[in-house]
């Protein structure tokens, strides 16, 4: 005899056709073939006392998002087939939001910001296939604004008629990382707040829960400080090229409600040639020429650090901006420090020769000042991967640390004990294999080339060469943009919905069979996200022709 | 002593010349600041200018009080200020042609035949505020001017101005053909995108727009002699051009000077037809598609039946017939030799009229080719056509040198005029990635990416004598859109495809007489690149503000 359960097991193994609106795909997830109708009255209930304002606005944007998606299913015909079988389905009238018992209820916001580690992002989420109330429960309004996510991706729209066909559906989801991020650079060229905005909102569309924001850089320091005016006000690209304190509280309470937590960087001591602009007296090697002696691209210049004033200054900022922000997290940065620069810098050298330091240790005296006053703030400060491989820097030991050189270099950051954020750029790096961005250099290839495919993301293991007891180091992932050849006009193409795929790795990390990822069954999914984010006005890219896209595994390789 | 003047000038290369793509022939520029009198008009003194002459002066004007573009220097322009205050104000432009000219369309001149047409102009902008003169010898030598003149022009403060008066300018192409191909069938394009792009080309003085408009993957065009093929072929019942999209599209390039080249892909690059004409199609979407086709899905035209060559003749002749332009490509890459040598009927076929595959072709080839000739039109072909295959062509026929530079010394050699497009140096689409699903490690079959620097460096005369340099048309980048849609349109082609539109106007050497190259030609490019943007084309970034606000400052040994 064949239990309905073992049918659902059956159902699960051959991962029915059908399931492909999901991303990133459910830890676990049930689901049949059962066309279910929405209801032109469908309403979202929350059996939440009392409902968190942000609670609301989600279930309002849900409901706005079920109406206004007019999402095509990929399949020939875009669901002129499906009217047969809709005609007869049950009809969905509404979904109802509870808490465990238990469960206190906090707002999405605060639930969101929490430390890594104490989120609780799970749920679970039923939609009975006879047109009987849908319910999705979780521990906190966190867990309920994933699955409202999850839920809003089910549907499809022909003729005026929205559907799901792959009803009932039963979901137990949570995240197998708790960061799950998305790196953007607004220094090398700026992005007006509504650009951002957007950014999150897609991130929040696949479950993406950090912004990590590299907000200033050697090219321009776009962001208004109120301590430090004139950072920004000679700093950024114009007066017009800045982020005020009311857009960055706008953009984290924005980003908080969407269950997503503002990781900022102020990158230092090196990348701080726009702090010269301000603060000519805090920068050694400033504009120095040839640029390629100096740092990595122009233009030179990095906080002369082995200066106590420059040292109060930075830590005094850094403490200024941390006060403003809810996040438990804040960046120091600390990649690519360039040592001529100090080498050549008579005030420096002068400086180490009074103090009797070396230039590693006055790093570790700066590195420590200013980490100690983000700790005063109650943050944790994370740091680029240079910061603990190649700096005899003493760092606490909650300190977490982003490996971007390359993936190799995990294993070696585990071995120092550290906890730490996949960010390689062998796998994540957006920006990669658009050429060369330095003049007079025809010939000039990206650093980093190739592109790096969707595909390559997610093939990525965040264990790979970890020992077991290594494995909790790892706190997840992001993929980044950083902008020298990038700007709003190609924001969207460049990102979408290609950071969509460590937005899987570090949420579902494995097949519902416990395999690997392979993109081949991905493939499908991704379209439809894809597909479901341009609806929703983000300019992804296409993966393929819209041929293929209608025809799963047709154009694959061996078809 | 005005040569001598005007040596010394370009020798120095003022940094107000940044404002021009593609840097023209021959011009003397001064530093002279200059700025645009808020009662600035253009006049014509034409007796009866024609209405495509009267836009692009309208648009004109529209561009200068619009664009509002600051100099990408430090400080966009406050440090100008003075220098503006002080400058003499520019009322007027006056248009005229030189005499004897003949009063024509843009439109019409636009689409005469390729080698036919005058596209040269002389500008004088005086420094002194006296009225400036751009002259030609037809309309579309006066659309160029303007376009020139529009760049000029930077914003500050509400103040309109330039800084390199006086300017002279004599300009003429070095090559006739100077293209932007779009592929409409991997993915749909909507009108509006192909309008946008349009306008954005005749910015940099592109004159062809290559328009792939059907490949085996969707079929968009409606015809009105047979309206099944979109119907069945196209991705929707939206996703059409209909027969008035079509005349919009080259109406509007007309009068913005450039000529449609419609390419119906034949008889490879074809499944779509099936959808309406099984009965037509060999290799029908069979699998493994990689042994009948280079990309999913498999499909060609049975050329060896009578019934496909009567199809596809009727089909050139009716599309021809609705074009104003002289060129019509059919098209002709990557045919399967497996598709047919797998079908039975082609075989069958084959065996009763004693043809070979290659000579049934030839005589599929002659007879689409002889409707067009008889439709007054000069076809187009890609290179496998003279180069892989043993096809009977006319001698004027136009061949699209693609898969590689090298080739375009093989299609010399045959003595046929040719476009270069080759996909090593104007392939819009490498770089990122295969697109074929189930490959988790490929990359794309012509990485690297093309970056504008490599396009920029192409050189249209390699490895041709002299005597086969006048079979150099011009050429074109490309955009195959497998990976590409309106998401991602402007992005993937601007500015990189105004490299080429310089390569093929200015020629081998710049104004000063040294050879065009990247170092020199980086500030220009940002400047119509921010430009382009300020006109709502969403251009890339090529560098951060910060080099792009001091030239220079970023080249590698800076």
């Amino acid at each position: 005899m064949v239990s309905f359960t073992s049918l659902l097991v059956l159902v699960v193994a051959v991962f029915p056709v059908r399931v492909q609106c999901l991303w990133p795909q459910p830890t676990s997830i049930t689901s049949g073939t059962t066309a279910l109708n929405l209801s032109p009255r469908f309403y979202i209930q929350p059996d939440v006392y009392p409902p968190p304002a942000d609670l609301l606005a989600a279930i309002t944007q849900t409901e706005l998002y079920l109406r206004t998606d007019s999402m095509q299913r990929l399949v020939l015909g875009r669901g002129a087939y499906d009217m047969s079988a809709v005609q007869s389905a049950k009809t969905l009238s509404s979904l109802v939001l509870s808490l465990e018992p238990g469960a206190t209820v906090e707002s999405i916001s605060t639930e969101a910001v929490k430390a890594l580690g104490t989120r609780s992002e799970g749920y679970t989420l039923t939609v009975p296939a006879d047109g009987s109330t849908a319910t999705l429960k979780a521990n906190s309004t966190l867990g309920l604004y994933r699955g409202l996510t999850t839920f809003s991706q089910m549907w499809y729209e022909y003729n005026g008629q929205i559907y799901t066909v792959s009803a009932p559906y039963d979901i137990v989801d949570s995240p197998a990382y708790p960061f799950r991020g998305f790196m953007l650079d607004t220094a090398r060229n700026y992005f007006p707040v509504s650009d951002i905005y957007r950014t999150l909102d897609a991130m929040s569309w696949v479950k993406i829960n950090t912004f990590h924001w590299h907000i200033t850089d050697s090219q321009s320091f776009p962001l208004i400080v109120s301590q430090y005016p004139e950072l920004a006000q000679y700093g950024a690209y114009s007066s017009a090229d800045v982020y005020t304190p009311t857009d960055i509280q706008n953009i984290v309470s924005y980003a908080a409600a969407r269950g997503i937590d503002v990781l900022l960087e102020i990158d230092t001591p090196g990348h701080t040639a726009s702090i010269a602009d301000s603060h000519p007296e805090y920068v050694a090697c400033n504009q120095a020429t040839p640029w390629s002696t100096f740092a990595n691209e122009p233009p030179a210049g990095q906080l002369r650090f082995t200066d106590p004033a420059v040292r109060n200054f930075t830590a005094s900022l850094l403490s200024s901006i941390a006060k403003t922000l809810p996040s438990t997290v804040f960046s120091t940065g600390g990649d690519e420090l360039n040592i001529n620069c100090y080498t050549y810098d008579n005030q420096t050298q002068a400086e180490l020769n009074s103090t009797g330091l070396t230039l590693e240790e006055s790093l570790s005296v700066f590195t420590q000042a200013t980490h100690g006053a983000l700790i005063a703030e109650g943050k944790t400060p994370v740091v680029w991967e240079e910061m603990v491989l190649d700096h005899n820097v003493t760092l606490s030991n909650d300190t977490i640390v982003m490996v971007w050189i390359s993936s190799a270099d995990a294993a070696l950051v585990a071995d120092k004990g550290f906890r730490f954020v996949q960010a390689p750029s062998d796998y994540f790096y957006l920006d990669c294999g658009g050429g060369g961005w330095v003049g007079d250099y025809p010939a000039g290839n990206s650093w980093c080339d190739p592109f790096k495919t969707w595909q390559r993301a997610y093939t990525y293991d965040p264990l790979a060469n970890l020992t077991t007891t290594q494995i909790p180091l790892v706190l997840g992932g992001e993929q980044l943009l950083w902008t020298e050849q990038s700007s709003p006009t190609n924001l969207d193409p460049i990102v979408w919905p290609r950071a969509a795929a460590s937005a899987e790795v570090f949420w579902t990390a494995t097949t519902l069979g416990g395999g690997a990822l392979n993109v081949t069954e991905a493939l499908p999914r991704l379209h439809d996200i894809r597909y479901r984010m341009v609806q929703r006005g983000v300019n992804a890219i296409v993966l393929q022709p819209l041929w293929c896209a209608l025809r799963p595994d047709a154009c694959d390789l061996n078809a | 002593m005005f040569a001598l003047k005007s040596f010394l000038i370009l020798g120095a290369f003022p940094a107000g010349v940044l404002s021009l793509w593609p840097i023209p022939k021959s011009m003397d520029a001064g530093s002279t600041f200059l700025k645009l009198s808020s009662q600035f008009n253009i006049s014509i003194s034409l007796q009866s200018p024609p209405s495509d002459l009267l836009a692009a002066v309208e648009t004109t004007m529209y561009y200068l009080k619009n664009d509002k573009l600051e100099r990408l220097v430090v400080g966009r322009g406050a440090y100008d200020v003075q220098d503006v205050q002080d400058a003499k104000a520019l009322s007027s432009l006056k248009l005229s042609l030189e005499e004897g000219a003949q009063v024509n369309s843009i439109s019409t001149e636009a689409v005469k035949n390729i080698g036919t047409r005058s596209e040269e102009y002389q500008l004088h902008i005086p420094a002194d505020g006296t009225a400036a003169t751009l002259t030609a010898n037809s309309t579309l030598g006066l659309f160029r001017g303007l376009t020139t003149f529009s760049q000029f022009w930077y914003q500050y403060d509400d103040q309109i101005y330039m800084i390199s008066a006086p300017t002279i300018i004599q300009d003429t192409p070095a090559y006739p053909f100077r293209g932007f191909m779009l592929d409409t069938a991997r993915n749909y394009f909507p009108p509006t995108d192909i309008i946008h792009t349009l306008d954005a080309m005749s910015w940099v003085k592109l004159n062809v727009f290559h328009w792939h408009v059907t490949d085996s993957q969707s079929f968009p065009l409606e015809l009105a002699e047979f309206p099944e093929l979109a119907q069945k072929g196209a991705y929707s019942s939206a996703a059409v051009y209909t027969p008035a999209n079509v005349q919009n599209i080259t109406t509007h390039a007309a009068a913005i000077g450039i000529d449609v080249m419609l390419e119906i892909d034949t008889p490879g690059h074809t499944t779509s037809i099936s959808a309406s004409h099984p009965e037509y199609m060999v290799c029908n979407q069979a699998s493994p598609w990689s042994t009948y086709a280079n990309e999913p899905p498999a499909g060609q035209l049975r050329f060896t039946d009578p019934a496909v060559v009567n199809f596809t003749t009727a089909l050139f002749s009716a599309v021809a017939k609705t074009l104003p332009g002289s060129l019509v490509s059919t098209g002709g890459d990557e045919l399967n030799i497996n598709c047919y040598d797998d079908d039975a009927q082609t075989q069958a076929e084959l065996k009763s009229s004693g043809l070979t595959l290659e000579e049934s072709l030839s005589k599929f080839t002659q007879s689409t080719h002889g409707a067009l000739i008889a439709e007054g039109k000069t076809p187009v072909v890609w290179e496998e056509m003279v180069l892989d295959h043993n096809v009977t062509l006319a001698n004027d026929t136009i061949v699209m040198v693609w898969i590689s530079s090298n080739d375009a010394a093989s299609v010399a050699a045959k003595n046929y005029r040719i476009v270069q497009a080759p996909s090593d140096y104007f392939y819009l689409d490498c770089g990122a990635g295969e697109w074929i699903g189930d490959t988790p490690e490929a990359t794309s079959w012509c990485d690297p990416f093309k970056t504008w620097q490599k396009a920029y460096t192409f050189d249209p005369l390699a490895n041709l004598t002299d005597s086969q340099a006048s079979l150099v048309l011009g050429g074109e980048q490309l955009l195959w859109t497998e990976q590409s849609s309106p998401n991602n349109l402007d992005s993937i082609v601007w500015p990189r495809a105004a490299a080429s539109a310089e390569v093929f106007w200015t020629g081998a050497t710049g104004p000063s007489g040294s050879p065009l190259n990247v170092t020199e030609a980086l500030p220009r490019l940002h400047d119509i690149r921010f430009r382009m943007e300020q006109r709502g084309v969403k251009a890339i970034v090529l560098q951060p503000l910060w080099c792009a606000l001091r030239p220079n400052a970023c080249d590698l040994y800076a």
